[in-house]
C-alpha cells in the first residue's frame, strides 16, 4: 500500500529563519535603535551633540611661573596632553587661555586653579552616529540594506509563526492592523 | 502522541517563564518603586522650587516663572560651536547707529566689567537659580555705536549664521550682558566661548553663544528659533514658548 503523501511541516522551519535572522539583527539593531533614538533627541541632549561628552575637571598645580608658552609646555606635560595649542591667549594679567582642538585650559597663573574642559567622545553613540547616518564608505550601504531586508523577513516571517486564533487569523492581525495604523494615520492627520 | 507542533496551543509551544499572576504583581511592584524613587525626588525638589515660586522679583514677579523647575547648573543645549579663541574672537556692532565698530576680546575686556547675578530659564522647562556672568553691559556697547531714533530692534548675531532678536527696549535693560565668564571662569566651549549674550529676562534661546555681532534694525527680523516656530518675544512669566 502507498504511503500517504507526507504533510509539509513548515512552521518549524518559518521559525528557525525567523529565530536566526533575529539573532544576526540583534547588534545592528541596537547600533540602529540607539543612533536613532539620539539623532532624533539632538536637541534635547543635554550635551548637545550626542556623539560627544563635555566635562570639566577642576587642577590646582600651584603658581605657575614664566612665558606664556612655558606655562603651556608646562601644563601640556603635566596633564599628558600630546597636542600641540592651536592658541595661548593672556585675557588678564593673571588669566591664560589654553586652546586645544576640543579642550581648553582656562588658567589662573598666580593661584594655578587651572579648569580643564572640553568633549570626549562618546565611543558608543559616535560610532553608532557614524554608521547610522552612513558617513563611512560605500560599502556601508550594501550592509544596511541587508540589514533591511532582514527586518522586513522577520517581520513577514514572524506574521505566520503562530497558526489559529493568536496568530494571523485572530489577534495577530489585531496587532498588524494598529501596527499599520499608526504610521498611516500620522499622515492621514499630519502628513503633508 | 505529540501532535504536530504546527497544530498546538501557542501556549503550549512557547511555556512561559512565569505565570501571569507572577508577571502582573511584579509589575505593579516594580512599578510602585519607581513610583515611589520618583516621588522623593519629586519632593526634595519641590522645597526650593516652592520657595523660589513665593520669592518675589524686586519687579513682583515670582523668581521662578510658571511651568519651570529648577537645576543646578546651566545645561548646554547644543547649537553649532564656533571658534573658541579669544585671540580670533571679534565683536561686530552695527546696523542702525551713528558709529558701527567692530572690537577684539583685549578690547571688551578693556570695556568696563559688570559681575551679575542672574536667574535663567530655558523654553526646555529648566532654570538656573544665581547665575553669575561677567562681561559688559550691551548698554554700554549701544552707547559707543549710538543707534539711530530709527532703530527699534536688536539682533544677537552668532556662529553659523544663528540669531536671536530682542526689541531694543529689553536688550538695553541694564542686565543684558555681552558676557565672556559664568561662576568666575572663562565660559566653557559648550555655553559660547569666548563670548556669548545674557539676556535673562528672556527665555535663554534670545541669549545667543558664539557671539560675533549686535545688530541694531528698524524692523524687527524673527531669528534662528523664531522662524521655526518659537515665539517671536520669549517672556518667561507669560511662558511665551512657542508662536
Amino acid at each position: 500500500m502507498a504511503d500517504a503523501p507526507r504533510k509539509v511541516r513548515w512552521r518549524p522551519w518559518l521559525r528557525a529563519v525567523h529565530r536566526d535572522a533575529g539573532y544576526l539583527a540583534v547588534g545592528l539593531t541596537f547600533v540602529y535603535a540607539l543612533s536613532g533614538l539620539a539623532v532624533n533627541h539632538i536637541t534635547d541632549w543635554s550635551d548637545g551633540d550626542p556623539s560627544f561628552a563635555t566635562y570639566q575637571t577642576i587642577h590646582e598645580v600651584g603658581p605657575l611661573r614664566g612665558d606664556d608658552q612655558a606655562i603651556a609646555e608646562d601644563l601640556r606635560h603635566r596633564f599628558a596632553i600630546e597636542e600641540t595649542p592651536r592658541e595661548v591667549y593672556r585675557a588678564g594679567e593673571s588669566e591664560l587661555e589654553i586652546l586645544f582642538d576640543k579642550r581648553s585650559l582656562h588658567v589662573n597663573t598666580a593661584t594655578g586653579h587651572v579648569v580643564d574642559e572640553g568633549q570626549k567622545p562618546r565611543f558608543f553613540l559616535r560610532v553608532a552616529n557614524w554608521l547610522h547616518l552612513n558617513r563611512g564608505k560605500k560599502a556601508w550601504t550594501y550592509v544596511a540594506d541587508a540589514y533591511a531586508a532582514g527586518l522586513l523577513l522577520l517581520a513577514t516571517s514572524g506574521m505566520f509563526m503562530i497558526a489559529g486564533k493568536r496568530g494571523l487569523l485572530g489577534r495577530g492581525a489585531v496587532f498588524v492592523g494598529l501596527g499599520i495604523a499608526v504610521p498611516v494615520l500620522y499622515v492621514v492627520l499630519a502628513g503633508p | 502522541m505529540a501532535r504536530n507542533p504546527d497544530e498546538l496551543p501557542y501556549d503550549r509551544i512557547l511555556t512561559p517563564s512565569m505565570s501571569r499572576r507572577v508577571f502582573l504583581r511584579s509589575a505593579s511592584l516594580g512599578t510602585v518603586v519607581v513610583a515611589l524613587g520618583g516621588a522623593t525626588y519629586v519632593f526634595a525638589s519641590d522645597e526650593d522650587e516652592k520657595k523660589a515660586r513665593a520669592t518675589m522679583r524686586p519687579d513682583g514677579r515670582p523668581r521662578l516663572p510658571p511651568g519651570q523647575r529648577l537645576i543646578t547648573r546651566l545645561k548646554p543645549m547644543g547649537g553649532t560651536e564656533g571658534d573658541p579663541s579669544p585671540g580670533a574672537w571679534r565683536l561686530k556692532v552695527h546696523g542702525e547707529v551713528e558709529q558701527p565698530f567692530e572690537l577684539d576680546f583685549a578690547q571688551l575686556l578693556a570695556m568696563p566689567q559688570v559681575e551679575q547675578v542672574s536667574d535663567v530659564h530655558c523654553v526646555t522647562k529648566w532654570t538656573v537659580l544665581d547665575a553669575k556672568f561677567t562681561g559688559v553691559k550691551v548698554a554700554d556697547l549701544a552707547a559707543r555705536a549710538k543707534p539711530k531714533p530709527s532703530a527699534r530692534h536688536v539682533i544677537f548675531e552668532a556662529n553659523a549664521g544663528y540669531t536671536s532678536n530682542v526689541p531694543i527696549r529689553e536688550a538695553l535693560a541694564p542686565n543684558v550682558l555681552v558676557a565672556h565668564k559664568y561662576d568666575g571662569s572663562p565660559l566653557a566651549r559648550a555655553h559660547g566661548a569666548p563670548v556669548r549674550a545674557v539676556v535673562p529676562d528672556l527665555y535663554f534661546w534670545k541669549s545667543a553663544k558664539w557671539l560675533t555681532g549686535i545688530r541694531f534694525v528698524a524692523a524687527d527680523k524673527p531669528g534662528y528659533w523664531e522662524t521655526r516656530g518659537y515665539h517671536n518675544h520669549a517672556d518667561p512669566w507669560k511662558e511665551e514658548r512657542y508662536g
